[in-house]
């Protein structure tokens, strides 16, 4: 699957855009900020369609992943934009990077853990910015998600320059930045 | 004092969804408490009305169920004692709740990532070396000592025979020294 989609997710009360161009896109950030109740809609919609009250726009379908059929479930999924949740403990697994890795679909994880057996890009890892109703989007919801890149730096911050050195001397380098290879 | 085990943890009283837990353990009257209260205003920008419902700005009125599983975790955790809940669960916004609920109690707690506990000097115990922290920089320090901070950043194996995809020339993992996180 290649290319870039644009996801919009609303009920009456919230609206969401998402875009997702890579074979994994990571969502984290903060607590309450509306990723759970994303996957909820996506999986009301996903088993009611439109009668569900939550409407789904995108170019290919979406779908929801959950639970311990996964294998069985992804088996089914083609050219579609997968979703999960940080409560789908099998995303961390093996066998679930190298049935997704040779997939066919798109795969969106909410999780705030390292997912060390997926090859994703470090630009591809999100969170979502909550806007109240306003004259952006002059329509009557609630409450707006956005994805925009998540910001790691804060973390950063609080490595001491001796840290630093010790992390660069544990990679290997060809992947680290030209500053740190003499470390 | 708060105690935490980075990792993949394995005991028994392990809570990997506290999420789920909630929903099927928790009592009404943990919900009239004033910490309670303070919590789900601070994270979750909503009202306690009373055990079974609550205001919410961007949801309407909702059951203690719907709310986020940051808070939810966290008000397990201020009550059971006896599980080790899966922090992970909850977001950086949640840091500072979690200090104070152990400023008198102590929690055992496993985190799959590092949360980011602020500026101010705080009392964490790291489980997996028994050493007690007081600031990121110490705690950041305190698990590259101990080759725990490979874990959160996927450092990968310079004898790993798997091949990396890359990705249009970018990494095929979070690099804690690329220029989005310096």
């Amino acid at each position: 699957m290649v290319g870039k989609y644009r996801i919009e997710v609303n009920n009456k009360y919230t609206k969401y855009f998402l875009t997702v161009q890579r074979n994994f896109t990571i969502l984290q950030g903060n607590s309450a900020t509306g990723k759970t109740e994303l996957i909820r809609l996506l999986s009301q919609y996903e088993e009611n369609g439109e009668a569900s009250g939550v409407h789904v726009s995108c170019d290919v379908p979406v779908h929801v992943l959950r639970g311990r059929f996964w294998e069985e479930d992804i088996e089914h999924f083609h050219n579609s934009i997968i979703f999960l949740d940080e409560s789908e403990q099998y995303a961390k697994t093996k066998e679930f990077a190298e049935t997704a890795q040779k997939n066919d679909n798109y795969f969106f994880i909410v999780n705030r853990d390292p997912l060390h057996e997926l090859s994703y890009s470090i630009n591809e890892i999100y969170t979502f910015r909550n806007a109240a109703a306003s004259q952006k989007y002059h329509e009557d919801f609630r409450v707006y998600n956005e994805m925009v890149p998540l910001n790691n730096s804060l973390i950063s911050k609080y490595l001491s320059e001796t840290a630093i050195r010790k992390i660069a001397r544990q990679m290997p380098s060809e992947i680290l930045p030209e500053e740190y290879k003499n470390a | 004092m708060l105690e935490i085990f980075f990792g993949e943890y394995k005991g028994e009283n392990y809570i990997p969804n506290p999420d789920i837990y909630f929903d099927n353990q928790h009592e009404d009257e943990w919900m009239e408490e004033m910490l309670t209260k303070q919590m789900v205003s601070d994270i979750d920008k909503s009202k306690v009305i009373g055990p079974h419902l609550i205001d919410s700005p961007f949801l309407g009125p909702i059951p203690p169920e719907r709310l986020s599983g940051g808070v939810k975790t966290l008000i397990m955790i201020d009550h059971d004692y006896e599980h080790v809940f899966n922090a992970s669960a909850c977001g950086d916004n949640c840091a500072k709740w979690l200090l104070k609920i152990c400023e008198t109690e102590d929690r055992l707690v496993r985190l799959g990532y590092i949360m980011n506990f602020g500026d101010n000097k705080f009392t964490i115990k790291i489980n997996n070396t028994g050493k007690i922290v007081h600031s990121m920089s110490e705690l950041m320090d305190e698990l590259i000592d101990h080759d725990l901070f490979p874990y959160f950043f996927r450092v990968p194996s310079l004898h790993s025979s798997r091949s990396h995809h890359m990705d249009r020339g970018r990494l095929p993992y979070p690099c804690p020294l690329s220029p989005c996180t310096l």
